[in-house]
């Protein structure tokens, strides 16, 4: 009943993702850096070109951590492959025309003409890294796939699969009317019955069950792609910035939406405080609707960013020190090394669970708050005072 | 000296700081909720939930501090 709703959810999710790129915010934050140290951009070009072929040899080695973790358009499953995304782009042609360019992949963006790729400081992939820049006319938005989309696509298939047969077997009445079936159904039910009766209902109180479906989504989707994330050649899509911003902005509009009028008036006009710390307090208040969902987002990221980061730079540790001292002590280093990131990795397991649990968790409460109807201040004031003498009386 | 090598130098001593103090701020708060649901077992649910609000609060503001070191460090 509620899997149609989580089906939609996800699909908006998605098209939120697609719809907000990464690379197109970054190309836009970028500019005015860009401009700014322009004149000697030329120059630095030169000299990249120069030293190229010499650094050329000591970049194929180089373990870039901050690059492998960042999104891309490419899959890499080197050393044995490197799949290429489509490229697709939103562009404005030369007589001022509207089209959308469709390649299936960035090789052949650039072979088929049109576009040409220009490398950048620091990159290492060649024309992978590149920035494709029309020949004429301009790029106004790049729709392309990229590595997150696809994992982020990954997951939600995954979730399809698994939940899918799951609520047609409930449709059929196993699990409502007799216990669970099998031990797949028997692990499921388990997660989704620890969200609804220790995260939700806790939480939300009331009108908990209108919110299971969101949140269980929203649970789901990051506890898998955070464990996906851990799986050699895969990547986790939470730790995008943007896959976790969508995540928040929903939970956000799910906040606003169960706002009661209660809600509204403790931020706009909070009750029982003397007017003049009024003016202080209400712009606080409206700060914190927005910093709440800020919060959420980046969050999940950093912690998934994070734990990734510290495993490949502790693998990294083995080159520094082979580069340093030779290879003895680069060979030495490798216990100890892979020792510390195992125990990484272990930790790594931990925190995509609990991170799961806490955006929802969080989630949950943001949403209880919005929508809790507050007594009047004077009853409740009664209602514990009543309490209190119930209490004395029994004791 | 280069003057980015001061942001650097910045967004590195920035991020000590504000582990630093998320550290002290989520410590204080864990311990006592510790010792809490050990003297009332019953009452663990609740007080795991106020923490994690607290906790979550104390976090997000490390979080903007955060950001503030991820920007300096990469522009």
């Amino acid at each position: 009943m509620t899997l149609r709703k989580v089906e939609i959810l996800v699909f908006l999710a998605l098209t939120l993702v697609i719809a907000v790129p990464a690379r197109a915010v970054a190309s836009v934050l970028e500019a005015p850096f860009q401009e700014a140290d322009g004149h000697d951009a030329a120059q630095e070009a030169d000299e990249h070109r120069q030293n190229a072929g010499a650094e050329h040899a000591a970049e194929e080695a180089e373990l870039d951590v901050v690059h492998h973790n960042s999104d891309s358009i490419y899959l890499d499953f080197s050393p044995f492959a490197i799949v290429e995304l489509p490229r697709i782009f939103l562009v404005r042609r030369a007589d001022d025309s509207i089209g959308v360019d469709f390649f299936w992949s960035t090789h052949a963006a650039v072979e088929a003409g049109g576009y040409l790729a220009l490398e950048q400081e620091g990159d290492h992939g060649g024309i992978l890294d590149a920035q494709l820049e029309p020949a004429s006319g301009e790029i106004i938005m790049d729709f392309s796939i990229t590595k997150h989309l696809v994992f982020a696509w990954i997951v939600m298939l995954m979730l399809l699969a698994a939940f899918l047969p799951l609520a047609a077997r409930y449709k059929k009445g196993i699990g409502r009317e007799t216990a669970p079936k099998g031990k797949f159904h028997n692990m499921l039910e388990a997660l989704i019955v620890f969200v609804r009766n220790d995260i939700v209902r806790p939480s939300i109180g009331a009108k908990a069950d209108k919110y299971v479906p969101y949140l269980l989504t929203a649970f789901l989707f990051i506890l898998t792609s955070n464990l996906l994330g851990l799986f050699p050649f895969a990547a986790a899509a939470t730790s995008n910035l943007m896959v976790t911003a969508t995540l928040a902005m929903l939970s956000f509009v799910y906040t606003m939406m169960a706002g009661t009028k209660d809600y509204w008036k403790h931020i706009f006009w909070p009750p029982g405080i003397p007017i003049l710390v009024k003016p202080i307090l209400i712009p606080v208040e409206i700060l914190g609707i927005f910093t709440k969902p800020f919060a959420l987002a980046i969050r999940l990221f950093a912690n998934m960013t994070a734990g990734h980061l510290v495993i490949l730079s502790l693998i990294g540790l083995i080159f520094s020190f082979t580069n340093l001292f030779g290879p003895v002590v680069g060979w030495g280093v490798v216990p100890i090394s892979v020792a510390f990131s195992l125990f990484i990795f272990l930790l790594e397991i931990l925190v995509a669970i609990i991170q799961a649990y806490v955006f929802t968790m969080l989630s949950a409460l943001f949403i209880g708050m919005a929508a809790a109807e507050h007594d009047h201040h004077e009853e409740s004031h009664d209602h514990a005072q009543a309490s209190l003498a119930t209490v004395e009386a029994a004791s | 000296m280069d003057p980015s090598a001061l942001a650097f130098l910045g967004a590195g001593l920035g991020a000590g700081l504000v582990a630093l103090g998320t550290g002290l701020g989520i410590g204080r708060l864990a311990g006592p909720a510790m010792e809490a649901s050990a003297r009332q077992p019953e009452a663990l649910g609740e007080i795991r939930t106020s923490m994690i609000i607290a906790a979550a609060l104390i976090e997000g503001v490390a979080l903007f501090g955060l950001v503030i070191c991820i920007i300096l460090a990469f522009k």
